[in-house]
C-alpha cells in the first residue's frame, strides 16, 4: 500500500477537521473561554483524530501486507479469493464479491477453452489414423504395379507419412507417458526399421549406409525411438552433400550406451549449434536457398527425448554425429536373471 | 514347396485387393473376406495357415474376433492398424496375435514378418537348396556347390546369389537386385553391387564356372 497516497486521501478529512476546529475556536472566543482551557480543548480533539487516524493507517496496512503476502506464496494466484479470510468492512466486501465473481468467470473460460483442445488433438489423433488407410492404399498399389513414375509416388508417399506422423507425435508429445511401451529393443532392429521407413528417400538419393552393428540392447519405446530416428535421418539427407553416407555405430562409456548417427553432410555452424534444438529455430543451413527447415524436427525430438530420458547432444567437426544416449540399469538385469 | 493359404480380414477394399495381389505375387495363395457378418465360419471353411487381420472391422472387431478364433485354432494372426497406440498393442499381444504392425506398413517387413511366423509354426525340417544347371546353392550353410566343389559365400553374396536363383533364367536389374537387398537389411549401393558380383565371379571361376553369371549390357544380371 502506497503510504503516499493513502494520507492524500485523507486530506479532505482534514481539511474537515480543521474547518471544524476554527468554528470550535471561534464559537469559544464569542463565549469567553479563555485561551488556556481553549488550547487544552483544541489538543484533546488534534490528539484523539491523530491518534484514530494512526490506528487506522496501521490495521490497515497490517491487513494488506497479509493478504499480499498470501497472494506471493500463492502457486495459483487465482485461488486467492478462495483462500482469503472473507473480510467484514461493506465496502471489502463488495470487491471481494467481485473477485470472486471474475475468478469464476475465468475458470470458466479456461475450461472451456482446455476442453475445446482436447477435443482438437481428439480429432487430429483421428485423422491421422484415418489418413493412413489411403496412404496405405496408395503405397500398396505402386508396390504391386511398377512403373516408371512409382518410384517417385513412392518417395512422395513416404514423405506424406512422414509429415502425417509428426502431426500425431506432436500433439502426443505433450503427454507421453500415456502411450508408452517400454521393452528391451535392439538398437539396430530399431535402425533397420528406420531404414526401411526412409528406404525410398535413401535410395533417391544414393545415401551410401554403413552400420557397424552390435547387439546392445536397451529399454526403451520403440515407436518413439523410431520416429526420433527417423527425423534425424531425414535431416542427414536434407543437409547432405555430394555423396551422401550415413554411418550408424554404437558408443560405451560407464553406464551408457550411445547410438551414434554420423553424416558427411554440410554441418552445422558453430554458432547455431548450442540453438538447433529450440522450436523454430532454422539456422543458417536451414535458411538457405534451397533448404526448407521448420525447426520443428529437431525441437520435437529434443521434447521426445526428455521425456523419454535419452541423452540427445549433437556434434558437428568433420562428420555431423547426433548421439542418443540410453542410461543402462543393471538393476533389471539382476531382476529379470 | 508348400504353398500356405493366408486369409485376409480388411475392411477397405482396394488394401484388400492390393494385398491379396501382393500375396500371391509372393507366392502365397491368398483369400479375402468380404463378408463380416460370417466371418468365424469363414475362417472354419477354409482353414488358412496364416491370418491378416485388421482392428477396426465393421461388426465385430479385430479383437473380438481373434480371441474367437483362438478358441478353435492355433493359427498365426498377424495384426495390421491404423491405430498405433500402445493400448492396441497390448491388447494384440493378450488376445494371442502373434505379430502387429502398423499402416502404411512397408510390405518387405509385412512380407518378412509373415515368412517368419509360416516357418516358426510350421517347421519343415528338411535342408532347403536351390538347385540350377547342375550347381546346388545351400541356404543354410551359405555354400555353392558344383561338380563335388563347393565355395563360401558372405552374407551380401549368398542374397544376391539367391535372387539370381530365384529368377533363373530372368534378367534381374540391378534396381530390382539392389532393392531385393535393402528388404534384406543389406545397404548396398550401385558400386557396392558391382564388386560383389564381380568377387561372386572370381570364386564361381576357382571351382570352373565361368561366365556363369552374365551381364546384360544396361539392364543387369542374369543366370
Amino acid at each position: 500500500m502506497s503510504c503516499k497516497l493513502y494520507w492524500k486521501q485523507k486530506i479532505p478529512l482534514l481539511i474537515l477537521n480543521g474547518a471544524g476546529m476554527s468554528v470550535l475556536t471561534v464559537f469559544l472566543l464569542l463565549n469567553g473561554i479563555n485561551g488556556g482551557s481553549m488550547i487544552l480543548i483544541l489538543s484533546v480533539w488534534g490528539a484523539a483524530l491523530a491518534g484514530y487516524l494512526a490506528g487506522a493507517y496501521f490495521l490497515r496496512k497490517a491487513q494488506l501486507d497479509k493478504l499480499l503476502s498470501l497472494a506471493k506464496q500463492l502457486e495459483e494466484r487465482y485461488l486467492l479469493p478462495e483462500v482469503m479470510e472473507r473480510p467484514v468492512r461493506a465496502d471489502d466486501l463488495v470487491f471481494y464479491r467481485l473477485l470472486k465473481l471474475a475468478g469464476r468467470s475465468m475458470l470458466e473460460q479456461v475450461s472451456e477453452a482446455k476442453r475445446e483442445q482436447a477435443e482438437y488433438r481428439e480429432y487430429i489423433e483421428q485423422w491421422i489414423h484415418e489418413i493412413k488407410t489411403p496412404i496405405t492404399a496408395m503405397k500398396l498399389i505402386c508396390e504391386n504395379h511398377r512403373a516408371d513414375h512409382s518410384k517417385d509416388l513412392l518417395v512422395e508417399l513416404e514423405k506424406t507419412n512422414r509429415y502425417t506422423e509428426q502431426a500425431l507425435f506432436y500433439a502426443r508429445s505433450e503427454h507421453p507417458e500415456k502411450d508408452y511401451l517400454v521393452r528391451e529393443l535392439r538398437l539396430f532392429d530399431v535402425v533397420h526399421q528406420a531404414i526401411a521407413d526412409n528406404r525410398y528417400l535413401l535410395r533417391q538419393y544414393n545415401v551410401q549406409i554403413v552400420l557397424t552393428e552390435t547387439e546392445d540392447s536397451v529399454y526403451s519405446d520403440e515407436k518413439w525411438l523410431c520416429f526420433i530416428l527417423d527425423q534425424l535421418i531425414v535431416n542427414a539427407v536434407k543437409y547432405r552433400t555430394g555423396s551422401p553416407v550415413i554411418r550408424f555405430f554404437v558408443e560405451r562409456s560407464g553406464n551408457e550406451v550411445s547410438l551414434c548417427i554420423a553424416d558427411n553432410g554440410i554441418g552445422i555452424i558453430d554458432s547455431d549449434l548450442p540453438r538447433i534444438f529450440e522450436k523454430g529455430f532454422t539456422g543458417e543451413n536451414g535458411r538457405g536457398a534451397s533448404q526448407t527447415a521448420t525447426g520443428i524436427g529437431l525441437y520435437l525430438c529434443k521434447r521426445l527425448c526428455d521425456k523419454l530420458g535419452i541423452g540427445l547432444s549433437a556434434a558437428s567437426n568433420e562428420e555431423t554425429v547426433f548421439k542418443l544416449s540410453f542410461y543402462i540399469n543393471d538393476h533389471i538385469h539382476q531382476v529379470q536373471g | 514347396m508348400t504353398v500356405y493359404k493366408i486369409m485376409i480380414i480388411e475392411d477397405d477394399p482396394l488394401i484388400r485387393s492390393e494385398l491379396r495381389n501382393m500375396l500371391c505375387g509372393n507366392g502365397y495363395d491368398a483369400v479375402a473376406v468380404s463378408d463380416f457378418s460370417t466371418t468365424i465360419t469363414e475362417v472354419k471353411r477354409e482353414n488358412p495357415q496364416l491370418i491378416i487381420l485388421d482392428i477396426k472391422l465393421p461388426g465385430e472387431n479385430g479383437f473380438s474376433l481373434c480371441s474367437q478364433i483362438r478358441t478353435f485354432s492355433n493359427v498365426p494372426i498377424v495384426f495390421v492398424t491404423s491405430c498405433n497406440t500402445d493400448m492396441d498393442e497390448l491388447n494384440s499381444i493378450m488376445l494371442g496375435g502373434d505379430a502387429y504392425i502398423t499402416k502404411p506398413y512397408n510390405t518387405a517387413i509385412l512380407l518378412a514378418k509373415i515368412a517368419s511366423l509360416l516357418k516358426r509354426a510350421y517347421p519343415t525340417g528338411n535342408q532347403e537348396a536351390m538347385a540350377y544347371q547342375g550347381t546346388f546353392l545351400h541356404l543354410e550353410t551359405s555354400k555353392l556347390e558344383c561338380n563335388g566343389q563347393q565355395i563360401e559365400l558372405t552374407k551380401n553374396e549368398l542374397k544376391i546369389m539367391y535372387y539370381l536363383y530365384k529368377n533363373a533364367g530372368k534378367i534381374c536389374s540391378r534396381n530390382d537386385l539392389i532393392d531385393f537387398l535393402w528388404d534384406n537389411q543389406l545397404y548396398v549401393d550401385d558400386n557396392a553391387l558391382s564388386v560383389n558380383v564381380n568377387r561372386i565371379r572370381d570364386k564361381l571361376s576357382a571351382i570352373g564356372l565361368h561366365d556363369f553369371i552374365k551381364t546384360k549390357h544396361r539392364q543387369g544380371y542374369f543366370i
